[in-house]
């Protein structure tokens, strides 16, 4: 019964306007993102060449489709959150304001299967916006500006060969997966508290930047509290992208999110299965 | 003694300090199309919603089919159908879809979507989206998302509000047709005439609590009064005779129609004092004896 609740959520999430709306971005700003890059980079190629030619030999271009995507999933990664938070915070609250409860929990299954096929299907929204992301950004960009090495700014300057920047993208991608699948965990918890789908995108939200000024501020209290924080692990997906891939700091990181993850998920479970359904 | 379907055991909910349902106990058993009438506020959907687990109740307990609804939420809602107030649905989805998505929820085939669109009349709109349909349709569609499982038990819950007066009385219609096909009906409504020309038994509740409950014909009967209109002529003869009869406590006349306030027991023996009068009576109907008992009983006057 699981798998078909699942469905119908999914057919019910995508029955749904601004479900298309990420999708619709998406497809608006990333060509719009790429063509700005491949009509105006002039600039960011020379400070990069600038940069390198001290200590390496530069021959050919190094702006290509992958550094366009690195660079892309750097300053988006406030934004995609946004557009996961228009479904994950209507999911159940959006259902409330609507009055379809009415139909839907006085039928034979249980409150808690509702609301798990309801996560699942919010996960697995998540999922293909993200995919298509990496097609749009990751995708496009290869075909449109072509492939070559990726150079990767952090504490130093890493160049990646072309054959292993395809792999270290595919980990960055499921890392940067899971990270908005908290993302979507949190803002289905307050959505499950709620009867408006606004709330929950402007509880989620409230939290997430709260949380990475937290992460990225360096104040000394801040700096202590960081570490206790579930935004601190949000950049796990850059740490695919070092040499070598520090599995045992993802690991942490990973563990860590997921006990946020559950923690979140406990919360909206208790507060769905004692909610009344009074509108 | 027929079986008792469902079972209200001293059920009580509070919102803030505000008691919805107080202590509220009763009976519904199978065959009776069970009228559960108040007033706006009274309780009746509060009482509704714990039956069907939207609500949790501060105290008491709800038995369907003999299990608690909290204890084994599951198995005693099989066999139930319910709309519940306003026929809510997923608007950017058209009536077949709705259907569909709540028949795998219940577990039934496809084919008994096209059945119970069929028995509300909408199998012609089934493609179109909710979003386009009347308030009236919407009505239909709730009932028919009722009917999907086969139950046994229906609740319906004010389903004529919002309908015009011909699509009130084809719901009405379909209740009595799905009561004689076997089915227990609970309906509750703030309209005592839907209650008076539906229901086999009645309970009426007020401020959340139980006020009378029993058979519609029995509590009737209990009532001493009743407004009565009788069209009589001529005009003048008729008046005079009404006005100095003992029988009546208060006349009016408005139009050619007197309303008589008059007892039930006593309203043959008036009937054959006009006629031997030889007064034309051409229609005496009583028309508002629920509306004055449970006026009287929420402690109203007329």
């Amino acid at each position: 019964m699981l798998i078909k609740l699942i469905g119908i959520e999914i057919i019910k999430i995508f029955g749904k306007k601004r479900s298309l709306l990420g999708f619709l971005a998406l497809a608006i700003l990333m060509p719009l993102i790429i063509w700005g890059f491949s009509k105006g980079a002039t600039g960011i190629e020379q400070d990069i060449v600038r940069q390198l030619e001290g200590s390496f030999i530069i021959v050919g271009s190094v702006f290509n489709g992958f550094l366009v995507t690195y660079i892309t999933m750097n300053f988006l990664w406030v934004h995609i959150p946004f557009l996961i938070m228009l479904v994950a915070g209507d999911v159940v609250a959006g259902e409330g304001a609507a009055g379809t409860f009415r139909i839907t929990l006085i039928r034979r299954i249980s409150r808690f299967q509702i609301l798990l096929a309801k996560l699942i299907a919010t996960y697995f929204y998540t999922i293909i916006l993200i995919t298509f992301f990496a097609i749009m950004s990751l995708g496009l960009g290869s075909l449109w500006l072509g492939i070559g090495d990726l150079v990767v700014f952090d504490e130093g300057i890493l160049i990646l060969p072309q054959e292993m920047a395809w792999v270290r993208f595919a980990l960055a991608f499921v890392f940067a997966t899971f990270v908005m699948l908290v993302v979507t965990t949190l803002c289905f918890m307050f959505s499950s508290m709620v009867n408006n789908g606004i709330g929950p995108i402007i509880g989620a939200m409230s939290i997430i930047i709260i949380g990475l000024a937290i992460a990225n501020i360096p104040i000394d209290i801040f700096e202590k509290i960081s570490p206790y924080i579930f935004t601190s692990y949000f950049d796990i997906w850059q740490k695919a992208f070092f040499d070598p891939v520090p599995w045992r700091d993802i690991g942490n990181d990973a563990i860590i999110l997921t006990i946020y993850m559950l923690v979140f998920i406990i919360i909206s479970t208790v507060q769905f299965i004692r909610k009344d359904i009074s509108t | 003694m027929s079986e008792v379907i469902l079972s209200v055991k001293n059920l009580s909910k509070s919102f803030g300090k505000r008691k919805a349902v107080d202590g509220l106990s009763f009976d519904i058993k199978i065959g009776e199309i069970f009228g559960f009438l108040g007033p706006n506020g009274a309780g009746k959907s509060t009482a509704i919603r714990a039956m069907l687990s939207l609500i949790k109740p501060d105290s008491g307990d709800i038995e369907i089919f003999t299990k608690s609804v909290r204890k084994y939420h599951n198995s005693a809602l099989q066999g139930v159908g319910a709309l519940v107030e306003r026929p809510d649905f997923y608007e950017y989805l058209s009536a077949y879809k709705n259907l569909s998505l709540l028949a795998t929820m219940d577990n039934v085939s496809k084919t008994r979507i096209g059945e119970v669109l069929k028995i509300v009349g909408l199998a012609n709109r089934r493609e179109d989206k909710v979003k386009a349909f009347s308030q009236g349709m919407k009505q239909r569609l709730g009932i028919a998302q009722a009917l999907l499982s086969n139950p046994k038990l229906l609740i319906l819950d004010e389903p004529t509000n919002g309908l015009d007066p011909r699509g009130m009385k084809e719901v009405r219609g379909l209740i009595q047709k799905l009561a004689q096909e076997g089915i227990t009906i609970l309906l509750s409504s703030h309209l005592l005439h839907e209650v008076e020309q539906t229901c086999t038994t009645m309970a009426i509740i007020n401020l959340g609590k139980l006020i009378k409950i029993g058979s519609v014909h029995d509590l009737l009967n209990e009532s001493d009064t009743f407004i009565t209109e009788i069209k009589a002529k001529p005009l003048k003869k008729a008046w005079k005779l009404l006005k100095y009869s003992k029988l009546i406590s208060f006349v009016e006349e408005n139009n050619g129609i007197f309303k008589v306030k008059i007892a039930n027991k006593d309203l043959s023996k008036l009937t054959h004092d006009l006629i031997k009068a030889d007064i034309d009576v051409s229609a005496i109907i009583p028309r508002t004896s629920l509306e004055d008992y449970f006026l009287s009983l929420t402690g109203d006057s007329i």
